[in-house]
């Protein structure tokens, strides 16, 4: 499968939410979407192009704007494809994927807490990896390494 | 009876590392189960973005503790393809012979953990005996047993030493009458079947839902490797074939894995051939210098010689030897990897464990989750 089979296959179900396709060595390509369309293009994607298999989300801060990525495999084309929508630092949200890949659970879960992006509809959104009431989110830009960050410790006396 | 929930770890003989399953019980028998995982995130994602991309390898060792090398070969990838750098063939080679030893390492860990979590004492000292073996071949070119650092960007840091195909050989030849007996001790042994068949059961579709793969995956009768569906490095160089079971349980995830082992086997003997008869380089010449020192002044090359660096995206994938492992490398320019994502299969094949464990008592947790391969470190990293 090439970038421009994925173009005319996905256009008529999309229409302008599809802002285009990319060729990304390795994979069938990039498919840049609109997060208005998620959940279209995640069924379009599942249903009729075969891509049954999510290998992972991952969240970039770009500081002026956050890009979500979904990494998802064919078994009938051997390829992957990328799929990768930008939402706005300030209002970061798109609609989970896990209705269509029940494995996208764990990662959006993952996401949220590490980039801060919410994901609408999501069955079990709450800490993966941090500690409950954890506030902060890892691996946006802004959350410096080198600065301690100032964390209050409650010691609990028994 | 009245249900509850019971705790299975963070210290539990069945975790095999730091986390815990929490089980909601009704007597013995398993109503709902819910993984909690964190306990050793290290933030590595995180890490990377401060680090030379030569720096990232060191964390890789550490993300999966048995598995070192394939996620170190899994980064590379993703790295030389986002800074556009290619390995010479040698090199290729090396790494596959990395890649399958490991396998054949980790195999053995989990049939040690597994056999002795269902009550099988002596496999566990067999396969420990014999993971020695292997260990003491990659110390004899990597000079470690567990944190290696042996790849670079572009190849490998060195060749092999004088030797070392036929030593690697003869413990070739005494593995695969080991693997003859493990099958004894265990298919032999009536207790192994009791506690083990028909157990966990995952079919394929539910397994391609929840994102499992690796061996959980052939085990249920669909054949993807991503060393035969999308070749890196030297499979496609190389004839071997996929492991399958149709079973979809315990056993026949046993039964994947021991066939891996023997595959790996048949995949070393031809790599060991292969590099005997093509002797090279084993990186790749004339490598931007801020690749191998990055701290050293480097004069009027350094830094400024980075920052014209054409950027780039590498998206890589390796059949772990617990999955389908993959990693995300953003190159925008900088010294640093700009983001660096990775996939863990554990994570998945743990977060799927709702679909296999509920409906069994309790006393089946042990068998199923050691048939899963949990490695901790990878799946928090």
């Amino acid at each position: 499968m090439q970038p421009e089979d994925l173009s005319r296959l996905l256009a008529p179900k999309l229409g302008d939410r599809l802002r285009g396709v990319e060729p990304f060595v390795g994979t069938a390509g990039r498919v840049l979407f609109d997060r208005a369309g998620a959940l279209d293009l995640f069924r379009a994607v599942h249903d009729e192009l075969g891509f049954t298999h999510l290998s992972m989300v991952g969240g970039i801060d770009w500081v002026d704007h956050r890009e979500v990525f979904y990494v998802v495999w064919s078994d009938a084309a051997r390829q992957y494809a990328i799929l990768s929508t930008d939402v706005p630092a300030d209002d970061p949200r798109v609609e989970s994927a896990s209705p269509v890949w029940p494995s996208a659970n764990w990662h959006e879960r993952e996401t949220w807490e590490m980039v801060d992006v919410t994901f609408d509809h999501h069955p079990d959104i709450r800490h993966l990896l941090m500690p409950d009431g954890y506030t902060f989110h890892p691996l946006l830009r802004s959350f410096k390494l080198h600065e301690p960050e100032e964390l209050e410790v409650k010691t609990r006396h028994v | 009876m009245s249900e509850m929930w019971i705790n299975m770890g963070p210290q539990h003989p069945m975790t095999h590392g730091l986390w815990n399953l929490r089980v909601r019980i009704e007597g013995e028998l398993i109503l709902d189960v819910d993984p909690e995982v964190g306990y050793l995130h290290r933030g590595i994602e995180k890490i990377s973005e401060d680090r030379h991309y030569n720096e990232v390898i060191t964390l890789m060792d550490r993300c999966c503790y048995v598995a070192g090398l394939a996620w170190e070969h899994l980064y590379i990838l993703s790295a030389e393809q986002a800074l556009h750098i290619a390995p010479p063939e040698r090199a290729e080679y090396l790494r596959t012979m990395c890649d399958e030893f490991q396998r054949i390492a980790s195999h053995q860990m989990w049939y040690a953990a597994f056999v002795q979590d269902i009550g099988l004492m002596s496999p566990f000292l067999y396969a420990m005996r014999d993971r020695d073996l292997v260990l003491d071949l990659l110390q004899d070119y990597t000079g470690a047993r567990m944190t290696y650092e042996y790849m670079r960007v572009g190849g490998v840091r060195n060749d092999l030493p004088p030797g070392f195909t036929d030593r690697a050989r003869k413990v070739l030849d005494w593995l695969t009458d080991r693997f003859r007996e493990y099958d004894q001790l265990c298919l032999g042994s009536a207790i192994f079947h009791k506690r083990c068949d028909g157990l966990g059961i995952l079919k394929a579709n539910d397994a391609v839902a929840h994102g499992v793969t690796g061996p959980m995956l052939r085990s249920a009768g669909l054949k993807r490797d991503l060393r035969k569906d999308r070749p890196y490095s030297a499979y496609d160089r190389l004839e071997f074939d996929v492991a399958l079971a149709d079973g979809a349980d315990v056993t026949a995830r046993y039964l994947v894995r021991m066939e891996e082992m023997r595959q790996s086997v048949r995949i070393l003997r031809q790599v060991l051939d292969w590099l005997d008869r093509h002797p090279g380089p084993a990186i790749a010449e004339r490598l931007p210098r801020w690749l191998g020192a990055p701290y050293a002044p480097i004069g009027d090359e350094g830094y400024l010689l980075k920052r014209s660096f054409p950027k780039g995206v590498g998206l890589s994938s390796v059949e772990e030897p617990h999955g389908e492992a993959q990693a995300y490398v953003v190159n925008e320019g900088g010294e640093h990897p700009y983001r660096v994502k990775f996939r863990s299969p554990v994570f998945a094949n743990v977060s799927a464990a709702r679909q296999y464990l509920v409906g069994y008592h309790v006393a089946d947790i042990p068998p199923i989750m050691g048939s899963v391969d949990v490695c901790v470190g990878e799946v928090d990293r």
